[in-house]
């Protein structure tokens, strides 16, 4: 196969003509049901990652008709994802954006993905539970706002995504209310992961195996992991337990049609002032959807975008925005680290990149000097990662930068998933330039507040705390950085204070919903899949009751 | 691969069909069978037994030679001390090999000496693997008893030793009264002996098919049948000659585990399938898969629990 052959999948729409790509097989099809245009669906779905992906198979399960929308491509892990963190690229969103503010975002590699399955296809699978307090965290905590959901209620519901993910997670989990014991059982530690359990036993606090989304032993087609490493460039085996290979072939079991390659540009909006379908670009052309709910799931880059972009006479403001809360509130997790060298040989390139995690921090409120929490987890960058790394934020270059990498088999690292406040200022808006299919592109302003600069220095001291506790040596930090994307179309209460109600749905067209990262209120130390997935599956019974007591 | 629904019917045709190879196996054993064919009557049914431990014996080195040579070349036999099992298992393979084709009575200084050797590996072993796990960090913790230097692999070779030990213990008597291992006649004491052996190695695979999340439901066979027939081998030791209907269970329950512990290998032989790249790959998963020689020590066992029958039959007959 040529290396223009493993594109092939962004040239030209996969899913068409009543079947779409095996996941499963190197070149595999199975069958798709599919929809015509002119008949309006009951969903039309904009994305198809955790958000998307995850409602598209719960609806379609639940009898409804759903359409589902990615800009992205459909791939085939087996045969389609190389051991090559620079052709991997391929699955990131690195579309044109103008970001801004005091501490710009990078986008791509750890906050958005393009392809169907959306980012859990690159994602590093860690797959934590929000600590129940954090739901209320105004009024436990005293800082963000209540999300409008009882933590219960979630904790439901990461129990059925556990189920699907067959997360393979510890036995017993150090923190928070007793939890049932997740499918799979914990994976072996790799060396990166030892080191972070020896600098928590210096530090005297607790630390697990990480709950991961990757499987420890034979699940149905997936085989179990085998440690390659290449997580967050894509798992080419289907032991990662991406939306692309559990939820989306339920979708389509299920009777939904997914359409790869199909950018939404705009939703349209009826005389009645209700959402009416979708126009999307696709195999060249625009076409439209009609549907009688749109559901926008493109995550909190991509969903205030297209909301706002939908802006009509009768919505000047963009869509759902009546709060004028669209696009603002947007958040990601601090994610600095502590970097040292030691004497034994760690390889920490083996095996998914964060295997122990320590999350003390998000569940001990002693002795902090800001609001929130953060996890932090071993890594593993692999080569090229770490190159970039080193010239990024130590500048070295030439042979400096060999000599650096020189030691990469022996580097341990500890990093952070810290939690950062909603702030209104931090906000997705529209720039004046346009894409390639003639949108107008995202402007992405993000500054961390003091309280997220604290917290990040409260970090950085007790993760170089731990390193020196290992006897590590030239210990540096690592001071820039973000992942995960959240915010910027906040669910709650009051429609004049958020975007969504509890069910994702928008308070101002009750046939929009929105269901993805961008509902999340406050951030939470902990990495976003599994919560976004969780209130999926909440939307989807919940339309299901209504759709039952006829209230959709 | 295979869907949940698939491995549950799987599951329940591999246990009926075992069940039936259990049934026929134990129809066509016809008792004191031997007996007639050899004028030593007293002599031979200790020779007999003596065999069948000799076969378990050489089954249970066997498992540990192929497991500890899988295992240790994958620890990349880091310790020096990683090649003894390898060395005394295989010895003990070829002395139990030997043992069962000798058909003389009378005890072997060599056989003894190897087994009792094997004991002393064994011991050794377990005290190895307990401290290999007490310096990783977490001690005593789930991740450390599923991936550090499993504690009960080395147990395994313990058996082996123990089992051709007494079968040494039995060629050496030939007097018309009940022997006595450890004090206890002879098949109570192979009997106790069978059933505690039984339990540990039920208890590592429940570990390990812990640790696998019983994805398969088959994976629930190997930890409920070997304590069953644990229990009624203890039961059968405890009864004291009567109870026919017991021991006729008995034999059936540690038939079936016999024939499981060779069942388990091709289990195991489709776990290793469900790897990436399956038997294509069998440099990897030969390693990373389950482990394709343990499930016969089950085997072993259970003919060190058959053998317990035999001598307890015979001790009915020799009791006043």
């Amino acid at each position: 196969m040529s290396a223009e052959l493993y594109l092939e999948a962004l040239e030209t729409p996969r899913a068409r003509g009543g079947r779409a790509p095996d996941v499963f097989s190197p070149t595999g099809w199975v069958p798709m049901r599919e929809y015509p245009l002119d008949e309006p669906v009951d969903f039309a779905i904009v994305g198809t990652g955790a958000g998307g992906g995850t409602l598209a198979a719960k609806l379609a399960e639940a009898g409804f008709s759903v359409v589902a929308f990615d800009a992205g491509a459909w791939w085939r892990p087996l045969s389609e994802f190389a051991s090559d963190e620079e052709h991997q690229q391929k699955l990131f969103w690195t579309d044109e954006r103008v970001c801004s503010g005091d501490n710009p975002l990078v986008l791509g590699t750890n906050n958005s993905g393009k392809a169907v399955g959306g980012s859990t296809v690159h994602y590093a699978m860690v797959s934590l539970r929000f600590r129940p307090e954090w739901f209320r965290s105004r009024s436990l905590l005293g800082y963000g706002v209540d999300w409008p959901i009882d933590w219960q209620d979630m904790w439901h519901y990461y129990r059925e995504v556990e189920q699907v993910l067959g997360i393979s997670g510890p036995v017993r989990y150090p923190w928070g209310p007793k939890r049932p014991r997740y499918p799979y059982r914990q994976h072996e530690l790799n060396a990166s992961a030892l080191a972070l359990a020896r600098a928590c036993e210096a530090q005297g606090i607790d630390w697990t195996s990480t709950p991961l989304a990757t499987l420890s032993a034979p699940r149905d087609q997936a085989p179990p992991c085998v440690y390659r490493g290449f997580c967050v460039t894509g798992c080419s085996t289907n032991a990662k337990q991406s939306v692309l290979n559990t939820w989306l072939p339920r979708a389509l079991k299920g009777g939904a049609e997914v359409r790869d390659l199909a950018m939404v540009g705009r939703i349209e909006t009826g005389p009645d002032g209700l959402a009416s379908g979708v126009h999307y670009h696709r195999d060249g052309s625009w076409h439209f959807q009609r549907a009688r709910h749109v559901v926008v799931a493109g995550y909190a880059i991509e969903t205030p975008r297209l909301l706002l972009n939908s802006a009509c006479p009768r919505y000047p403001d963009g869509l759902a925005n009546s709060s004028g809360l669209v696009g603002k509130n947007l958040m990601v997790h601090s994610n600095q680290a502590a970097w040292g060298l030691v004497d034994d040989e760690i390889r920490w390139y083996k095996g998914p990149p964060s295997l122990a995690i320590s999350e003390h921090w998000n569940y001990c409120d002693d002795n902090k000097d800001f609001f929130g929490g953060y996890a932090f987890m071993s890594q593993g960058p692999l080569p090229a990662a770490w190159a970039e790394t080193q010239v990024g934020n130590r500048g070295l270059w030439g042979q400096a930068l060999v000599d650096e990498m020189e030691k990469y088999n022996h580097q341990v690292g500890l990093k952070i998933v810290g939690e950062t406040l909603p702030q209104e200022r931090n906000r997705v808006s529209l720039a004046d330039e346009r894409d390639a299919y003639g949108l107008p592109i995202a402007r992405v302003s993000y500054s961390f507040c003091d309280n997220d600069l604290r917290l990040i220095n409260h970090a950085m001291r007790f993760l170089r705390g731990g390193l020196e506790g290992i006897d590590a040596r030239e210990i540096w930090s690592e001071t820039e950085g973000t992942a995960h994307l959240m915010g910027t179309a906040r669910m709650g209460d009051d429609p004049r204070t958020s975007v969504v109600n509890a069910d994702c749905r928008s308070w101002d067209i009750r046939n929009l919903w929105i269901c993805d990262g961008s509902v999340f209120p406050t951030s939470g130390g902990v990495n976003p899949s599994l919560t976004i997935q969780a209130i999926a599956c909440r939307t989807a019974d919940r339309i299901g009751d209504m759709a039952r007591r006829g209230e959709l | 691969m295979f869907s949940r629904t698939q491995l549950r019917a799987l599951a329940a045709g591999v246990t009926t069909l075992l069940s039936l190879a259990s049934l026929l196996w134990q129809r066509h054993e016809r008792p004191g069978r031997g007996r007639l064919l050899h004028t030593h009557g007293r002599e031979h049914v200790m020779l007999d037994a003596a065999h069948t431990l000799n076969r378990g014996a050489g089954l249970l080195a066997f498992s540990v030679a192929a497991d500890s040579a899988m295992e240790h070349y994958r620890g990349d036999f880091q310790n020096r001390a990683m090649y003894t099992p390898l060395v005394t298992s295989v010895l003990s393979l070829v002395i139990s090999g030997q043992g069962q084709q000798d058909p003389r009575a009378g005890n072997n200084p060599l056989r003894n000496a190897v087994y009792v050797g094997t004991i002393g590996t064994g011991l050794a072993g377990t005290a190895f693997h307990l401290y290999n796990i007490g310096k990783r960090p977490g001690r005593l913790s789930w991740s450390n008893l599923f991936y550090a230097a499993p504690v009960g692999a080395p147990s395994a070779l313990v058996l082996s030793g123990v089992l051709g030990y007494f079968s040494e213990r039995l060629r050496g008597e030939t007097q018309d009264f009940i022997p006595r291992i450890f004090g206890l006649p002879v098949g109570q004491s192979v009997g106790l002996m069978a059933a505690a052996g039984l339990l540990g190695t039920a208890l590592e695979a429940g570990l390990l098919h812990f640790r696998g999340a019983f994805q398969n439901p088959a994976m629930y066979i190997p930890v409920s049948a070997p304590p069953l027939a644990a229990g009624l081998l203890v039961a059968t030791v405890a009864a004291g000659p009567a109870y026919g209907r017991l021991r006729w269970l008995s034999r059936l329950v540690l038939r079936f585990t016999a024939v499981m512990g060779l069942a388990g290998a091709g289990f195991h032989a489709l776990g290793i399938a469900r790897n990436h790249g399956g038997w294509r790959n069998w440099r990897q998963n030969l390693q990373a898969g389950p482990p394709l020689p343990a499930p016969p020590s089950f085997t072993g066992l259970a003919f060190a629990g058959l053998a317990a029958h035999t001598l307890l039959e015979d001790g009915r007959e020799l009791a006043p």
